[in-house]
């Protein structure tokens, strides 16, 4: 997984990862926005005029001076911890 | 030719069932709707696999 | 922030399970399906060597009914993605080659189904070949694809709110999934999907459970439903970790 910062400012950042699909990227897109201080966060796959780049670009906003990359560590941290919590509940009813 | 070994939609192995799918609806008097239920192909994906299908083996073996 | 997630089988077998999830939204539920089909790796013949093949159909036929086979996936870290297997065939006509003729150089990587027809052989034809088994996901190949027909639907909750006024004719109902009656769960299989059946004379109401996911996992034999979906759940956290490491980069 490879991180590329295309755009960034004090609230707003757009980053590159490269090598994941919806699978994961919609998974992370709807815990961002589960999180306080985001205003905002999307993904796009096929950037227009990309000029053929299919690598998701994932946007964040936040608010309440949060610095973006926190709020996706934080993020990513939540995904793990539901995709821990999924598979202890599988496991208990299994 | 030979019986395809998965369904082309869904993915499910289907190959293994075609002898006795043949042997009970095509050359035998069952209806295919019950033999296929009893063989548990269940969507309509997978029962157009078998239902459709053709060996055609014997009639092209000759021209080897 | 944790979540409470509650798990509940409604029909379980070997390959084919039908479970709900409370407490998960739909993002996760999809990442999760989608994890199901494309993201677990499982065991399919790659690479095929053939020393003699005298039957009707070619190499590469061949090759590609060899690859759809199912095979059994070891347990996760006995194998990892350039590690290779080697499985022999060799049949003679006349007689038909079967998936079962796999003789597997590993005990844990054997055809998941024995009767699957390779090829039909006639008199004096005769196949032999030797196969390289690798583990790959299904998003590469369709033939590592673990899950099959994976799918989900919200869990629906039935309500009865009155009688159908007498001499109205009542019109079917057709629901498919699971329903909910009074926190009892029930495929609709048991009422053909037809409402009236279940509730006669009587005005119901439906509506979806909220963050509630009926999972319909099939898989092909080459593991089981559980570990199917523990491996979905495992790449998901492990891409979560991956992403984590590389953000504090």
């Amino acid at each position: 997984m490879e991180l590329r910062v295309t755009e960034s400012s004090e609230n707003e950042l757009s980053i590159e990862i490269a090598g994941e699909d919806h699978t994961f990227m919609n998974v992370l897109k709807g815990t961002l926005l589960e999180h306080d201080d985001v205003s905002a966060a999307t993904y796009d796959v096929n950037p227009e005029q990309s000029g053929g780049q299919t690598e998701p670009i994932l946007t964040i906003k936040t608010e309440g001076g949060v610095d973006p990359l926190n709020a996706l560590e934080e993020a990513a941290v939540d995904v793990g911890e539901k995709a821990v919590a999924f598979r202890n509940a599988f496991e208990a009813a299994a | 030719m030979m019986v395809p070994v998965r369904c082309f939609t869904c993915g499910t192995v289907v190959g293994e069932h075609w002898e006795e799918f043949d042997e009970r609806a095509n050359e035998g008097e069952e209806d295919p709707k019950e033999v296929l239920d009893e063989l548990g192909v269940e969507r309509y994906c997978c029962r157009r696999m078998l239902v459709s299908h053709t060996d055609l083996v014997d009639v092209v073996s000759p021209y080897q | 922030m944790t979540e409470e997630y509650d798990v509940e089988f409604v029909e379980r077998e070997d390959r084919e399970a039908r479970f709900l999830v409370r407490g998960v939204t739909p993002a996760f539920a999809n990442g999760i399906r989608r994890a199901m089909i494309a993201d677990v790796p499982t065991m399919a013949i790659d690479t095929v060597r053939f020393v003699e093949n005298s039957s009707v159909m070619f190499d590469e036929q061949l090759a590609l009914r060899l690859g759809l086979v199912p095979l059994t996936t070891p347990p996760v870290g006995e194998f990892v993605e350039d590690d290779t297997v080697t499985l022999s065939i060799d049949v003679e006509g006349p007689a038909t080659a079967y998936s079962g003729n796999l003789v597997s150089s590993d005990s844990l990587v054997q055809p998941a189904d024995e009767n699957v027809p390779i090829i039909d052989l006639k008199d004096g034809q005769r196949l032999e070949a030797e196969a390289e088994v690798v583990l790959d996901r299904g998003k590469n190949h369709a033939k590592h694809q673990g899950g099959v027909a994976v799918g989900y639907r919200h869990l629906q909750r039935v309500e009865v709110v009155g009688d159908v006024p007498e001499f109205e004719e009542p019109d079917e109902r057709i629901v498919r999934g699971v329903i909910e009656d009074d926190g009892e769960l029930v495929p609709t299989s048991e009422f053909d999907h037809d409402l009236t059946n279940r509730y006669p004379d009587q005005e119901v109401a439906i509506e979806d459970v909220p963050n509630a996911f009926v999972f319909h996992v099939e898989t092909d034999g080459s593991f089981t439903v559980e570990e199917l979906v523990t491996r979905a759940a495992e790449t998901i956290e492990a891409r979560a970790t991956e992403l984590e490491e590389a953000v504090q980069l």
